[in-house]
């Protein structure tokens, strides 16, 4: 025994050590080398986060800065029924008033529960409450959750410290709230036309998906590019306790805001277009009423409005017809607002004079097997008292002088036909057709307005070439666009079309759309007291199927001052309920009167008209006196 | 002297237990430095306060112990060995009353002597290997009776209870292993052996199934800590534990669960993410990023740190190391021609290899987590200055062995 065993013995503990030994080694090399690249997968999985930082959509200004449409923070509150524990009736009675949500509702999301996932059942830890609630509102929830009372005070004192910590997270953490941005249009329907609204969309970035705002309608849509700017992200890695580590950041994207966009709109005179319209609207109870207000020298548009109008805000409330733009989506048979167009083109060709006279053959001409009619007897007229007295046979006999391709392409070179460019979206470009389409009498029936679609937009325009020189103007929408310091990034200037009629002609032409406005011409109702206006009304029969019905379009489009004119305003009512007053001359010319002088004290122009200085000043005594 | 150049063979230095034992200091010191040189504080701590210096201290301080203890033939310090055995004990005792020892991390284990803070529990694992040596280095015939062999399991469970009292579950562990292997290479009968593994495995096996299955108010006193440790290690759902609860309560336990087995998830991932070369020294993120927790990644973790920066050829350097030490140590026994140099190298062997296995175990979860430092990678003074001793003691019974 003794040595021999004992070398035996340290033997066998020599064996047993080395298969120890072994199974460490074999152990390692199967975490280290076979399943390492699983292993490898889950250290990174702790560390790596990636953030995603949220932008700010542009602003849409007025031209005076004002918004239009804007961008607030808003939160999404969420709760974690996990912390909130049995405490869920305490917190949903506390919550429910400033959430606005029913008290039993509440306490049910709150409380805590099990979903299945992959991984098993897990409680969940994830319950949205309410979306876009204002911030002033989730400061005083989170002010309510600080000072949560579930117990009496002594009770609270009396707890474990692990209870105390649980109490803790119950009023830090259990309520929480993401950031997002809602679309806010604080002038309510203001412009809703023009700016459109917005809509929802989720976007994927870097394998997160996260809502975002897109223009649907109107400028949102057309400039959502422009308007929506960039999220940033921040792609890093986090250590243990969720801290980042500066040294290992490797994507670091700041997040781009939108631009603003400044209209050239000017918010006051769109309410005060909007407001007119409206009163138009009750009036004569169309279906509905259009206006547009554009400085011709430039063709800025100040002001376009169209009632039934929509709340942006809401946009789902409205049905798609109050959506609808109609001043650049719908077509209209202009009538007799469309004269001017055949009559200016016939004066620049010196295919007549102002002075020429035709035989208006006292209302009734029979032309190609139809009649046409005028509304009064008229006999000889000058080309000037025909415009004025919007003689339709006249007008045709105009147009017959001309010949076909001439009134064509005279039609066409005032931009009928095309696309005005204005930047909204759904524009429509009308349709004029083609002289070998024509039929017999449609050289008598286009020179009127009737027969060719137009929109309302390109109506105006062609009036702002008269007014601007005979220049035609693509109307002007957008002013500049201007990142959030307000540095201006992108300016936009007027961009003319052609210039359609020389000057002479535009002169002549409005030399007769004065007398037009004027106390014996058709639209006397449009006269100002400090502005000679030129401008022409219409009243088109409506198309319905074939056949021209009952129902009329009226409108009346006018600049002033007429000489030097700064302003052009059109107000088209669409079929006025009202069954003897449906002129153009009576329907549209009120209004135009109220924008243009609301317009013109608004800008400060220049009268042309009863300069008396003296005058200014009764208004204010009687005012004085009602103030006693 | 004499009998030095009569045979190369007898009394000299084991070189070979030297070089592996200057590469486990010398990555030691590397990656201490690596675990514990991460984040801003550190770098703004003054050298002489950062743990690689205050190690490479430990280990100049150990050496410098151990070269000393080589020059005391291990018979002499044999004489000795009841006293230091007693005084071990009387420290394990000193620990536990509240005015001496000082509790960190829920266990009081360490005497606090201002610079230093001194764990009994390290020295007493010595001094017991060196009493039991001394006690079972008597004939054959002698080790039959059941007096020596109750005896020697007495001196066995004394510091192993004190130990446990502490609590330090791992530190205790790792005497039986010693203890065992000590007395069966003394040629302890092995019906004795047979009854002792059997009773050690029959108290191990009720210990398990007590923490596992039984009805809380049948458990063993245990802290909690200890038991949830021991319910990771198994791989227990917490909540098939326990029954009646409701559904809250039940996910409040898988949340626990979670947490509690962090440690030794975010190790094995540490592990396993170093692959076959590792990510480099300095390079890992597991430990840089806090994913180890910072306070035990650089003593009782430090291996995570090694594999995870030095991948599998970094693991298996470090058992090479470890096995050139453990092996050259098993050569010095059986050198030895008395049977004290033969018992104290096997015990220091064992205590070594305990260690190891142990620490190195509950990394890839083949062992519970128990506080069981690394021999000499570890940082902590009581671990170094025991293992340089413990190595001192096996050159000391290499040098001083007698050419029968």
């Amino acid at each position: 025994m003794g040595k021999r065993q004992q070398k035996k013995r340290v033997v066998a503990m020599a064996i047993v050590l080395g298969i120890a030994f072994l199974g460490l080694a074999f152990r390692l090399f199967d975490l280290q080398v076979l399943r390492h690249s699983d292993l490898k997968v889950k250290a990174l999985e702790f560390t790596q986060r990636e953030t995603i930082r949220k932008h700010h959509r542009g602003d849409i200004l007025d031209c005076n800065g004002k918004p239009l449409a804007t961008s607030v923070i808003v939160k999404n509150v969420e709760a974690n029924p996990e912390l909130i524990g049995k405490y869920n009736e305490e917190v949903a009675l506390a919550l429910a008033p400033l959430l606005e949500l029913d008290v039993a509702w509440l306490a049910e999301q709150l409380k805590p529960s099990m979903i299945q996932r992959t991984s098993g059942l897990v409680p969940r830890q994830w319950v949205p409450l309410k979306k876009r609630v204002p911030t002033e509102k989730w400061e005083q929830i989170e002010q309510a959750m600080r000072n949560l009372v579930v117990m009496a005070p002594e009770e609270e004192k009396a707890l474990k410290p692990t209870e105390k910590r649980a109490l803790h997270a119950l009023r830090r953490r259990a309520i929480t709230a993401q950031s997002d941005q809602m679309r806010v249009y604080p002038g309510q329907t203001l412009a809703a036309h023009l700016l459109g609204f917005v809509g929802s969309t989720n976007v994927t970035l870097g394998g997160k998906t996260i809502p975002e705002i897109v223009g649907v309608e109107g400028l949102e849509r057309v400039l959502n590019t422009q308007l929506r700017g960039s999220p940033g992200w921040l792609s890093t890695e986090r250590d243990g306790k969720g801290r980042e580590i500066v040294r290992l950041r490797s994507e670091d994207v700041q997040p781009r805001d939108g631009l603003n966009v400044v209209l050239t709109i000017d918010s006051f005179i769109q309410h005060g277009l909007e407001l007119a319209l409206a009163e138009t609207m009750a009036e004569y109870r169309p279906v509905s009423v259009s206006g547009v207000v554009v400085r011709p020298a430039t063709g800025e548009i100040l002001a376009m409005a169209t009632i039934p109008t929509f709340n942006p805000n809401q946009p789902g409330e409205s049905p798609p017809e109050a959506r609808r733009n109609r001043v650049i989506a719908d077509l209209i048979d202009p009538g007799s607002t469309f004269k001017p167009v055949v009559v200016s083109g016939a004066l620049h060709d010196g295919t007549v004079r102002l002075t020429d006279t035709f035989d208006c053959e006292h209302r009734y001409w029979f032309y190609g097997g139809h009649p046409l009619r005028d509304t009064h007897p008229y006999g000889l007229l000058t080309v000037e008292e025909i415009i004025a007295k919007s003689s339709n046979i006249g007008t045709a006999k105009i147009g017959i002088r001309m010949g076909a391709e001439s009134v064509y392409s005279w039609i066409r070179a005032f931009g009928f036909g095309s696309r005005s460019g204005i930047p909204l979206p759904g524009e429509v470009g009308g349709i004029v057709p083609p002289v070998n389409k024509w039929s017999k009498v449609s050289i008598a029936r286009l020179p009127i307005g009737q027969g060719v679609s137009v929109t309302r937009l390109q109506m105006t325009m062609a009036i702002c070439a008269i007014a601007n020189r005979g220049q035609l103007m693509r109307p002007m929408l957008v002013d500049r666009l201007e990142d959030q310091e307000g540095r201006v990034v992108a300016e936009y200037s007027p961009q003319p079309v052609r210039q359609v009629i020389s000057e002479a002609a535009a002169r002549q032409i409005t030399v007769a759309l004065k007398r037009v406005v004027s106390t014996n011409g058709t639209a006397s109702g449009a006269m100002l007291k400090h502005y000679t206006v030129a401008g022409k009304t219409g009243t088109a029969q409506k198309v319905e199927n074939g056949t021209y019905v009952s129902k009329y379009l009226s409108s009346f489009i006018g600049f002033f001052p007429a000489d030097e004119p700064e302003l052009c305003i059109a107000i088209i009512v669409d079929d006025p309920s009202d069954r003897n007053r449906y002129y153009g001359g009576t329907v549209a010319t009120p209004a135009f009167k109220k924008v243009a002088e609301l317009c013109a004290s608004y800008l400060n122009i220049r009268p042309d008209l009863n300069p008396d200085p003296g005058e200014g000043e009764q208004p204010a005594k009687t005012s004085v006196a009602r103030a006693r | 002297m004499f009998d030095a150049t009569l045979n190369e063979k007898q009394a000299r230095i084991d070189r070979l237990q030297l070089a592996a034992l200057a590469g486990l200091i010398a990555l030691g010191l590397a990656f201490v430095y690596s675990a514990t040189m991460v984040g801003e504080t550190a770098w703004t701590t003054p050298f002489y306060n950062q743990s690689w210096f205050r190690q490479a201290l430990w280990y100049t301080l150990g050496l410098g112990i151990g070269a000393a203890l080589c020059l005391i033939d291990y018979r002499i310090l044999a004489r000795w060995s009841y006293v230091f055995y007693g005084g071990a004990i009387l420290l394990l005792i000193a620990v536990l009353i509240p005015f001496i020892g000082s509790v960190r991390f829920g266990a009081r284990r360490w005497i606090d002597l201002g610079v230093f803070q001194f764990q009994p529990s390290e020295f007493a694992k010595l001094a017991f290997i060196l009493a039991q040596a001394n006690f079972l280095s008597r004939p054959t015939e002698e080790l039959r009776s059941p007096k020596v062999f109750w005896t020697a399991m007495a001196m066995m469970m004394a510091p192993f209870v004190l130990i446990m009292k502490e609590p330090d579950l791992g530190s205790a562990l790792v005497l039986l292993p010693s203890g065992m292997a000590m007395l069966f290479v003394a040629g302890t009968p092995r019906k004795y052996l047979f009854r002792l593994l059997s009773g050690v495995g029959l108290l191990g096996a009720i210990f398990i199934l007590n923490v596992l299955f039984s009805p809380p108010e049948w458990r063993f006193t245990l802290e909690d800590y200890q038991r949830r440790r021991l319910l990771v290690y198994f791989g227990v759902d917490y909540a098939s534990s326990v029954s009646g609860v409701s559904k809250a309560e039940v996910e409040q336990l898988r949340r626990q669960q979670f947490n509690d087995s962090h440690n030794v998830r975010q190790a094995l991932i540490s592990v396993g993410s170093g692959g076959l070369t590792g990510k480099g020294w300095r390079q890992g993120t597991q430990n840089a990023l806090g994913y180890l927790p910072r306070a035990v990644a650089h003593n009782d973790f430090i291996f995570s740190v090694i594999a995870e920066e030095m991948g599998f050829m970094g693991s298996v350097l470090v058992l090479t190391l470890y096995g050139a030490v453990l092996f050259s140590g098993i050569r010095i026994a059986s050198q030895a021609r008395d049977r004290l140099g033969k018992l104290l190298a096997v015990g220091v062997v064992t205590l070594f290899f305990s260690h190891v296995f142990i620490n190195v175990g509950m990394h890839i979860r083949l062992m519970p987590v128990t506080g069981v430092p690394l021999p000499l990678l570890s940082y902590g003074g009581s671990s170094v200055l025991s293992s340089l001793i413990a190595i001192g003691i096996l050159q000391n019974v290499n040098i001083h062995r007698k050419a029968y």
